[in-house]
């Protein structure tokens, strides 16, 4: 069976798992012009930007021969729940026989989701399945320790786009690793070449630390929103995202009270903004800046996909949060009519804004 | 010999260049229209400023700002290169101390900036649509057949209120159409537009924030008395229109360059004014190094490469040295 997931962030960690179950795996490239062209294309016109980016990149994994596309589905009052349909049945349309497997919440479809990972499992062995489980697992967990590294050095490199160049390298080498004692390698290896980069040293006081916030696939997914990181990098902040795929297993997949635990303290620090999870990622995103205030970040960087509902709840939100945490935070919604010159220009506005706050401050 | 400090705002309809003295007072204006070339209008601002000072000038730092500014830096070899959202609230903050809310509408952008003891708290700019902004105006006058100079005068005149659609300039227009049917003068539907434009700018960009006075209003648009006067209805409070508020994007470039060098101790790295007769080429091309494919852009100036700019990796930019 010839499988193929839709790409977000970094994509290596699906593509093991797959392998690991002994798929054939068909790597989707990373999003294009024209991947969100055929996307923008083929979807209704008030589909949010994620759902025309990802079918584009099911476009083009069809292409390229995948049978078999395996997704998660999304929960809550949003329209990503519906994904997964609305993907079958454009598809569909469009003449491609393709099959979708969707992992939804299991506790409201257990049947159905055995069914599903049964044939994920690809009739291996339960205790291949664990393996590959725990590699995944532990690659995911290594590979977010090394990018939030790297989110921190970027600002302060000598030479420009040095540590972006390194992820790429870094990503490569964690697609040959087979086994626990392989990522450790690979993990020592990563950080040794970072070690090799020559940074700018830059006191305490003068660092400025910026927090990236909300959609998930538009915080995570770097061709689609602009290359956030490197941007904010470039103008000298180091910045944290609000979502790693490793905290999303933690607190989605993994069984256990302990692992949900950073996500439920950030869900607690939004209540008194948003009581209620109304879908989409609106309830962490004001928990996030609340958390990011309290740990003494200089601004947020609030991202949405164009006219995404529970993030225009939060936008609205926002400018109380912004002024009772005294955070500076600013939006910048997404799509495929995203003019890059704008929202540069907006962001080094909010770099100056932050600089002079911290100048004021610490004089 | 005159000191001055010079800052250039190259705009989507306009380009601005201004000299300060040392003390900050503004020497002279220049203002052109930009035309679709930012370049020949920025040189054209260097070469009239040259002339006024009849050659007796000293340039002791220059700033660039506005959608055309890293080209313009580079040619004119800027000191401080900043975007116009700082520029335009530097100004406010020297030139009319004390304001809390700028209103700033140029020709296909608008601004909000809040500030607070002299220092910008939250800003926001137009996103997604222009009809907040200059060109909608010139676009509509230009459909009325009233130049866009009268088009403030004659909304004043206007007896009764009609609300025009002012969401989109598409939709606007065929309101106006519908509008026109049900027997509205031509002044009272311009004094409508005024206020949708004003509407829709403050739901747009003073959406959830609480707006304080005192107001400055500037840009462009602000030489439009019928959008003054429909921000004053409004708010209910007074807009101040400073004086030099066509420019003020230029003055806080100025304001900015005599800053940096002031704090640096370092000469400014003004090219000079021959800079406006060199020969100064911008190229693109799409680099076939990797998938990414970067459309990466390189700036010639009498044959030699001076900046590269674009490319993700770096590897284009970090050539010139």
């Amino acid at each position: 069976m010839k499988v193929a997931f839709p790409y977000m962030g970094t994509t290596v960690i699906y593509k093991k798992l797959l392998e690991l179950l002994g798929h054939d795996v068909i790597e989707p490239p990373e999003p294009t012009q024209r991947t969100i062209d055929l996307g923008v294309k083929y979807s209704p016109e008030f589909a949010c930007f994620p759902l025309k980016v990802v079918l584009g990149s099911y476009i083009e994994a069809v292409e390229m021969g995948a049978e078999t596309l395996i997704t998660s589905g999304g929960h809550g009052p949003c329209r990503a729940g519906f994904y997964g349909e609305t993907h079958k049945k454009i598809l569909k349309n469009m003449g491609y026989d393709v099959d979708i497997i969707v992992f939804d919440d299991y506790k409201r479809d257990i049947v159905g989701t055995i069914n599903k990972v049964l044939r994920v499992k690809n009739r291996k062995p339960w205790i291949v399945v664990w393996k590959a489980i725990k590699v995944v697992y532990a690659m995911a967990k290594a590979l977010d320790r090394i990018e939030q590294r790297i989110e921190k050095m970027r600002a302060y490199e000598v030479n420009k786009g040095e540590c972006t160049k390194a992820w790429e390298t870094i990503k490569d080498l964690f697609d040959h690793v087979k086994n626990i004692s392989d990522i450790e390698k690979a993990e020592m290896e990563s950080n040794r070449l970072l070690d090799e980069i020559k940074l700018v040293d830059v006191p305490e006081k003068d660092r400025i630390r910026i927090g990236i916030v909300g959609e998930i696939y538009v915080v995570m997914e770097q061709s689609i929103n602009l290359r956030i990181e490197e941007t904010l990098g470039s103008l000298g902040a180091e910045v944290e995202r609000s979502q790693y795929l490793s905290q999303w297993i933690d607190f989605n997949l993994k069984p256990g009270a302990a692992a949900k635990e950073h996500e439920l303290s950030i869900l607690k620090k939004g209540e008194k903004y948003i009581e209620e999870i109304i879908g989409g990622h609106a309830k962490q995103t004001v928990g996030h800046i609340v958390d990011y205030a309290e740990r003494g970040f200089d601004g947020v960087v609030h991202l949405m996909p164009f006219a995404c509902l529970p993030e225009l709840v939060s936008q609205s939100i926002i400018p109380t949060i912004s002024k009772e945490h005294n955070i500076p935070v600013i939006t910048l919604s997404i799509d495929e009519q995203t003019g890059a010159a704008n929202i540069l220009t907006r962001l080094e506005a909010f770099m100056d804004l932050i600089r002079n706050i911290k100048r004021t401050k610490t004089a | 010999m005159n000191k001055v400090f010079i800052g250039i705002d190259v705009g989507s309809v306009s380009t601005d260049v201004v000299a300060l003295d040392v003390e900050g007072n503004i020497l002279s204006t220049q203002y052109l229209r930009t035309n679709g070339q930012p370049i020949e209008a920025a040189r054209e601002g260097l070469r009239g400023l040259k002339e006024e000072f009849n050659e007796s000038i000293e340039v002791l730092a220059i700033g660039t700002t506005g959608s055309g500014r890293q080209l313009t830096g580079i040619m004119v070899g800027a000191d401080v290169i900043k975007n116009e959202i700082t520029a335009h609230a530097t100004a406010t903050i020297s030139l009319v101390p004390g304001t809390r809310t700028i209103f700033e509408i140029g020709g296909q952008d608008s601004k909000i900036i809040f500030l607070k003891d002299g220092m910008v708290t939250d800003f926001a700019m137009n996103t997604v649509c222009a009809a907040g902004t200059g060109s909608f105006l010139e676009h509509q006058a230009e459909r009325l057949g009233i130049p866009i100079e009268e088009f403030g005068d004659l909304a004043l005149t206007a007896k009764k209120n009609v609300r025009i659609a002012g969401r989109c300039t598409v939709f606007a227009e065929s309101d106006m159409i519908a509008k026109q049917q049900y027997g509205f003068s031509k002044a009272e539907i311009i004094n409508g537009l005024c206020e949708a434009l004003v509407r829709n700018y403050i739901n747009n960009l003073g959406r959830g924030k609480k707006l304080e006075p005192p107001y400055v209003f500037q840009g462009g648009v602000a030489a439009n008395k019928g959008i003054v006067a429909a921000f004053e209805r409004e708010l209910n409070h007074e807009v101040i229109v400073p004086k030099n508020y066509n420019v003020m994007g230029a003055v806080g470039a100025a304001i900015l360059a005599k800053e940096h060098i002031e704090r640096t101790g370092k000469t400014t790295s003004f090219r000079g004014f021959e800079c406006a007769d060199l020969e100064f080429t911008p190229t693109s091309f799409i680099c076939g190094g990797c998938d990414n494919s970067c459309e990466v852009i390189k700036v010639q100036m009498d044959g030699k490469v001076v900046a590269m700019w674009g490319d993700r990796c770096g590897k284009w930019t970090n050539s010139v040295a």
